[in-house]
């Protein structure tokens, strides 16, 4: 799966899980950029792009993941 | 949407629109709902949030259901949900996640809720102190959220059997006396989850002959919990899902580790869907009446293009043993009491032949209390049998393979359950199970008669009609009745009827039967049941009522009736023996009070039908009425009232 890709659909689960079809993500995108995103809501995203990715992160990442280009990149690792 | 055009008689097998096999992991369709608010449609939106709650499992989609009801909550009124429960949420494990989708699920069952949550594990403390936050709530239903984490003891290994069972028994005891402690300080009823198994087996399959041995044990332990649950313990059936899902699917260690998170996300709709089933079925909101469309539902193929000959059903052919299986399935929701039905566009005498004429049909004819084969718009139908059978068209639940009809039916008759189906009949009986339409906390010998009952009333119908005037039909039935205060035996029968019955309900007062019990217990609490039998077959427990005397006054608080007796003199019987009761007490009036809500009207002039007096209205619309004891003149009944039958 190519970046542009990746990003085009972590964008759509962006979209879908904080109900805003007008969100831009990008690689400096973290928690403190978007108003919804509390832990509550972090999970449910992690659970939203394993499903969409068909991935699995390993406990450490649950929490490890400071922002989106982190996100991406580990996407990216463990979908090829 | 009135036309039946565009409606074939019978489905494909294979299905047409791809809305069947995926449905677990569609995501809901948010874009309805979006438009629906956009445009300020808040109901419908509203309404569309709560229809798709009912078969969505899927977690970031049922998240995305939760957050839309919560920016709909104060915008729409919400549906005229027939009562706000309110729960306590105790835990053993984290449930802060738990919180928001247990209140939709609630809701989708139709049930408003105030909701308490518990600090993460003091479900103890909360349940065993009468000063506790919990008690102070004041819940009417507390859900206890623990794993085997929460266990106090687990057996040494080495031990025998009889030390684990002693394990076991302790275990229990520790869990129940929690359970009656806040019983005790709140009368509410209980849903306590048994245990998962563990997704490792250190010792392998020896595991399965060593008592002590962790699973060995847990299976053990849920069973005696099983049988140890007093009657206000509802078990929340972990153990089951778990199986039906798989443990390592059930139970997700990483956000174990990270938040105690007692079910993986992947599991956690299933899980509270299960708990807002028990709470319905607790506060009467169990379907009664299974309605079955028959080509390529009951059978596969279309019997009228077919032939006999030609539909798929039973052994020797695999999609015929699906549907022998679906068949034998339904058979057993029949036999547990649940009523059914046959709603299918086709000539009738095609849709009669395979149960008349095929050797391997499972459901025979007589199974079906209504049977509706002809080619009118399926809502329709659907009204026909609700009304003939004197139910709620709440308590129906559809089941059609065809999507087009399903949708119909939501769309004209939303109270309806529509069971989403695949287009796999081998998927059916686990997608109606699944939709766990029929849960029940106790079932009662009504329960299984209950299809001979109704057939009887066909009976009587004709007879009635044979009858030259009504006295003489009553006067025909040779009917008998046994009045009696509360008593044990019967406790479980009186709950479900003062938890189910909306039409011949004067309060539509809902109780827990331990509410029941301490009115049996409470001497100025004036308890009475009715039971009923004619020459066609018994009509079981059909009539509950209680009133409170205070001082030379009787104040009725409770009187409801099954409508399969309505119009055969119970009512009038029933006044009578309150009457004499109530003289015996010394009381000089008895007072009576109707409550309206949109089921009650047929009772509306019942106490003036008595004699009663109008007294006065609320202004809620209650009307209050009063009878002068004294001057009452007891009812001409063609009831023989025994001491029993």
């Amino acid at each position: 799966m190519d970046t542009n890709n990746i990003w085009e659909r972590l964008t759509k689960v962006f979209r879908e899980t904080f109900d805003d079809d007008q969100l831009i993500v990008g690689p400096e995108t973290t928690a403190d950029d978007i108003e919804d995103w509390d832990s509550l809501m972090h999970i449910q995203l992690l659970v939203a792009i394993e499903q969409a990715f068909g991935i699995h992160f390993n406990t450490g990442e649950v929490v490890s993941l400071a922002n989106v280009g982190e996100m991406a990149a580990l996407i990216e690792n463990k979908s090829s | 949407m009135e036309s039946n055009e565009g409606f074939s008689s019978g489905s494909r097998l294979g299905g047409s629109d791809g809305k069947g096999a995926d449905v677990m992991s569609e995501r809901p369709n948010i874009e309805v709902v979006k438009a629906l608010f956009k445009a300020g449609h808040y109901s419908e939106a509203h309404h569309t949030v709560l229809e798709q709650a009912r078969y969505v499992r899927d977690y970031p989609a049922f998240a995305s259901l939760c957050r839309w009801r919560q920016r709909l909550a104060g915008k729409a009124p919400g549906l005229a949900s027939t009562k706000t429960v309110k729960v306590a949420l105790l835990g053993g494990a984290g449930t802060e996640m738990l919180q928001a989708p247990l209140e939709l699920a609630l809701e989708a069952v139709g049930f408003g809720c105030e909701m308490y949550r518990s600090a993460y594990n003091t479900f103890a403390s909360e349940m065993l102190d009468a000063s506790s936050a919990t008690v102070a709530f004041r819940p009417e239903v507390a859900v206890v959220v623990t794993t085997p984490a929460n266990l106090p003891r687990w057996p040494e290994p080495g031990d025998s059997r009889d030390d684990v069972q002693q394990v076991v028994e302790e275990v229990c005891e520790y869990w129940l006396a929690l359970c009656a402690q806040l019983h005790q300080h709140t009368q509410c009823e209980i849903i306590l989850n048994n245990f998962h198994p563990l997704p490792t087996r250190p010792l392998g399959n020896l595991g399965t002959k060593l008592p002590w041995e962790a699973n060995n044990f847990l299976r053990r332990l849920n069973l005696t919990l099983g049988d140890r649950a007093p009657a206000y313990v509802h078990i929340n059936d972990v153990e089951g899902l778990a199986a039906h899902y798989g443990v390592t699917q059930w139970f997700d260690p990483r956000y174990w580790f990270h938040a105690r998170q007692p079910v993986s996300f992947q599991c956690l709709v299933p899980y509270v869907v299960n708990t807002a089933r028990i709470v319905g079925a607790l506060f009467g909101s169990t379907a009664k009446c299974l309605v079955l469309d028959l080509d390529n539902t009951l059978w596969g193929g279309v019997v009228g293009d077919d032939g006999l000959e030609g539909i798929a059903i039973g052994e020797g052919d695999a999609v015929g043993e699906a549907f022998k299986v679906f068949q034998e399935y339904v058979l057993r929701l029949k036999q547990r009491g649940v009523l059914l039905a046959v709603c299918s566009k086709n000539e009738e005498a095609n849709a009669l032949a395979p149960f008349l004429k095929h050797p391997e049909m499972i459901l025979k004819r007589e199974d079906f209390v209504s049977f509706k084969a002809n080619w009118k718009p399926k809502p329709d139908n659907l009204r026909e049998i609700a009304s003939e059978l004197n139910i709620g068209i709440n308590a129906l639940v559809f089941v059609d393979d065809n999507p087009a009809e399903r949708e119909h039916v939501r769309q004209r008759l939303p109270e309806v359950k529509v069971v989403e189906l695949s287009n796999d009949p081998a998927d059916y009986p686990r997608l109606l199970d699944e939709a766990g339409w029929f849960e029940s906390t106790a079932l009662s010998a009504e329960d299984h008669q209950r299809t001979q009952q109704y057939k009887e009333n066909t009976q009587r119908e004709k007879l009635r009609e044979s009858a030259t005037d009504y006295a003489s039909y009553l006067a025909s039935l040779a009917q008998k009745a046994v009045i009696r205060p509360f008593e044990d035996l019967h406790l479980d029968r009186i709950t479900q009827l003062i938890n189910k019955s909306n039409q011949f309900n004067l309060t539509t007062l809902r109780l827990s039967r331990s509410q029941c019990e301490d009115l049996m217990h409470d001497s100025e609490v004036l308890t009475a049941y009715v039971r009923a039998t004619d020459r066609f077959g018994d009509n079981g427990l059909i009539s509950v009522f209680f009133a409170r005397h205070e001082r030379d006054e009787l104040h009725i608080e409770e009187w409801l009736m099954s409508c399969r007796v309505l119009k055969r003199g119970v009512e009038n019987l029933l006044c009578n023996y309150v009457v004499e009761k109530a003289r015996a007490r010394g009381v000089t009036s008895l007072y009576g009070v109707y409550r309206p809500t949109p089921k009650n009207g047929l009772v509306r002039e019942h106490y003036k039908a008595l004699g009663f007096k109008w007294v006065g209205t609320d202004q809620d619309g209650a009307t209050r009425w009063c009878l002068d004891v004294e001057s009452y003149k007891p009812f001409d009944v063609s009831i023989e009232l025994v001491e029993d039958y």
